[in-house]
């Protein structure tokens, strides 16, 4: 048996072929039934995200898979063979068990440790089940490397830190009030990134959300997209106090948040802390408003900051994570090398027991009729005989199976004991 | 001499007590329903107290201000009818939760200028002497749970300030659920520490008389009390929290260590009587 991946990713592949790779719910479901009709198949899977499509494939000894997979491939995808070789690669055995697993622990993604993968492979898993395409092998592995992932994520601070400036904003606000559920949040000047930090506030709990801008529409737009509340721009700076998280983005030449605004604004609040977020370049928020007691001003730089600062913190996690599959693999490749040897140690006592039995055979014509004392002790010393000359063999090759070389010491023994091929 | 004066003064206190209790309750469970109740008894004590203080000045020919036990009650009265005027006035309950907790024991040290009784045996002396005790010490565990987390708090702060983490801190808890630590421990502090002073000074005034109130260290003790009540006074009317609360209650904890080391000696004073 031999066991394959092949894909393209997002280092291999650029988005215009990613995109005409990727499969849907539909067309995956045809696919996985066509996989199956493959001469050789055994098992297979597929997994296809926004930044990988990957076949995991297990085939019969002695099929060149390589040509038929980018074929079937470039088949399910309307392609041509040639135009998608390029972008291929293509991992076997060990090394096919350690790119699922860094897969799984989301070591390959495009944002290492980003937990969306996991959930993906599971997807894949789950609907390559339904349709009967994995079983014993396949199954075993992929149930292997959930765990690793699992392992990953609980033994190393991969999936910690955040490395977006809008979540780390939310990482940030979650340190001031613990959690988000109700507190609420203003934007003032509606733009991408604002929208974006304010999606995750909300998906995070903030649930009330007031919108104001200069130009009225805008505000109106965005206003929907998180069923919010819109605040007159004159007006905005009277609702401060009723809002925990300020995030401000407006393209106002000038500060339009100034520290004795800020002043009274707290007063109100009666000390309660704030947040503000200043994503605009030019800064919109005075900067000396973070001396206030109970005022946390953070602009666009600090927010990158503290993403670069996380980022490296994750490479060193990364490093910790590899460990952790390096072992996994060993110990993966080993179990199935020791499985590897169990047909050549069941045809090493199929063979003696066949000598044995073809002896005694042969004896019983010499010394005719015995007592069944004397049979039962020929039997018995014949197969402690055997049983004997079994044991060094076996336990060699149970030990050699997971070495590097042991493939030599297997054939040898296969060999010397003229088991045949 | 004066003895109803005295009597209506213990009732008063009595009433006034009722009021405690709806300040230690507000305290520990955020909302106590018997609010009515209580400025009807507070209100029925300062009757009380005036009647006594009358009685007082009419036995003895001038105002009763000649002690420290006088000057108190008198002090009490004047603090319960400036309250019970802003009450009336502007309808600020609010600052029950610390005129309370003053008034009655301002108005227990004034009633205890005449020694009540002695220990009808000494094994009351000591299980009161052992309920202060515990009391004192459930109430520093708390406060010095609150320092603790007020210093989590300021390092906390410091960090979000500073945009710079420590290595050491980094997994500290939000600074909200700091300052939700903060407020409950040291409201939970504050009731043991006041039933444990006022189990205290009952137990030392019926121990010594009249002389314990010159005791430095019980001098001390009801300061580092006053203390308290000002933090609890300022969290809860005046709105501080985060870093000054927290400034606060470290200094309040550091007040607290040296009544306590005031303290250490006391019993070695006691064997030796």
């Amino acid at each position: 048996m031999r066991f394959s991946i092949t894909g393209v990713n997002h280092k291999t592949a650029p988005v215009e072929v990613r995109e005409r790779l990727a499969f849907d719910d539909d067309s995956l479901a045809e696919a996985l039934q066509n996989l199956k009709m493959r001469p050789g198949f055994r098992e297979g899977m597929i997994l296809s995200t926004c930044n990988r499509v990957e076949i995991a494939l297990t085939t019969e000894d002695g099929g060149g898979t390589t040509v038929e997979i980018d074929e079937f491939l470039a088949d399910a995808r309307h392609v041509s063979r040639e135009w998608v070789t390029p972008y291929l690669y293509r991992f076997e055995d060990g090394d096919a068990i350690r790119h699922l697993f860094r897969v799984a622990a989301s070591l390959d993604s495009m944002v290492v440790g980003e937990p969306q993968i996991l959930g993906q492979l599971k997807a894949a898993y789950a609907l390559a089940k339904q349709h009967g395409a994995v079983s014993g092998f396949l199954d075993n592995l992929l149930t292997r490397a959930f765990n690793v992932a699992k392992r990953v994520r609980s033994e190393t601070e991969i999936g910690e830190n955040a490395v977006s400036v809008s979540y780390a904003a939310v990482e940030l606000a979650k340190e001031i009030f613990g959690t988000l559920k109700d507190k609420k949040v203003m934007i003032v000047g509606a733009g991408k990134m604002s929208e974006l930090a304010a999606r995750h506030l909300r998906r995070s709990g903030a649930n009330q959300i007031f919108v104001t801008n200069r130009t009225r529409e805008r505000a109106v737009e965005m206003a929907q997209l998180f069923d919010g509340k819109i605040v007159e721009y004159t007006e905005f700076l009277s609702f401060l106090p009723e809002v925990d998280i300020v995030i401000t983005s407006s393209g106002a030449p000038h500060f339009i948040i100034v520290r004795d605004d800020m002043k009274k604004v707290l007063d109100v609040r009666r000390n309660r802390p704030m947040f503000l977020i200043d994503i605009a370049v030019p800064r919109n928020i005075e900067p000396s408003i973070n001396e206030l007691d109970n005022a946390f001003l953070y602009d666009i730089d600090d927010l990158q900051k503290v993403v670069v600062t996380n980022l490296a913190g994750r490479q060193q996690s990364a490093e910790d994570a590899e460990a952790i599959i390096h072992e996994e693999v060993s110990r993966m490749v080993a179990r199935l090398k020791t499985r590897e040897v169990v047909p050549t140690i069941v045809s090493l006592q199929e063979q003696l027991e066949h000598l044995r039995a073809a002896e005694v055979a042969r004896m019983h014509g010499k010394f005719g009729k015995l007592t069944p004392e004397q049979e039962q002790a020929l039997e018995v010393l014949t197969k402690s005989i055997i049983n004997k000359i079994a044991h060094g063999p076996i336990s060699e090759l149970r030990r050699q199976a997971s070495e590097p070389d042991g493939q030599f010491y297997v054939s040898a023994i296969r060999k010397v004991f003229r088991l045949g091929d | 001499m004066h003895e109803t004066g005295v009597f209506w003064l213990r009732v008063a206190t009595v009433l006034y007590g009722v009021g405690l209790l709806h300040a230690l309750a507000v305290l520990v469970r955020k909302k106590a329903g018997f609010l009515k109740y209580a400025l009807f008894a507070f209100l029925m004590g300062a009757v009380l107290h005036f009647v006594s203080i009358v009685e007082l000045t009419t036995a003895i020919g001038h105002l009763p201000v000649d002690n420290f036990f006088e000057c108190a009650t008198v002090c009490a009265f004047l603090i319960a009818v400036l309250f019970l005027y802003v009450y009336w006035r502007y309808d600020y309950a609010s600052l029950s939760v610390c005129i309370f907790p003053l008034v009655f024991v301002l108005a227990q040290i004034g009633a205890m200028e005449t020694p009540i009784l002695s220990w009808p045996n000494p094994r009351v002396r000591s299980a009161w002497l052992l309920v202060h005790v515990m009391m004192i010490l459930l109430g520093y565990a708390a406060l010095l749970l609150t320092a603790v987390a007020s210093i989590f708090y300021l390092i906390q702060e410091r960090q979000l300030k500073r945009k710079k983490k420590v290595n050491l801190f980094t997994k500290l808890p939000p600074l909200a659920t700091l300052d939700n630590l903060v407020t409950n421990s040291m409201s939970l502090g504050f009731v043991f520490i006041t039933l444990g002073v006022i189990a205290g000074s009952t137990w030392a005034s019926i121990e010594s008389g009249t002389s314990w109130i010159t005791d430095p260290r019980i001098a001390l003790a009801f300061i580092t009390w006053g203390f308290y009540l000002t933090m609890v006074f300022l969290r809860a009317t005046a709105g501080w929290r985060g870093r000054k609360a927290a400034l606060m209650a470290v200094a309040v904890l550091c007040c607290s260590a040296l009544t306590w080391a005031a303290h250490i000696g006391l019993r070695t004073m006691l064997a030796a009587k």
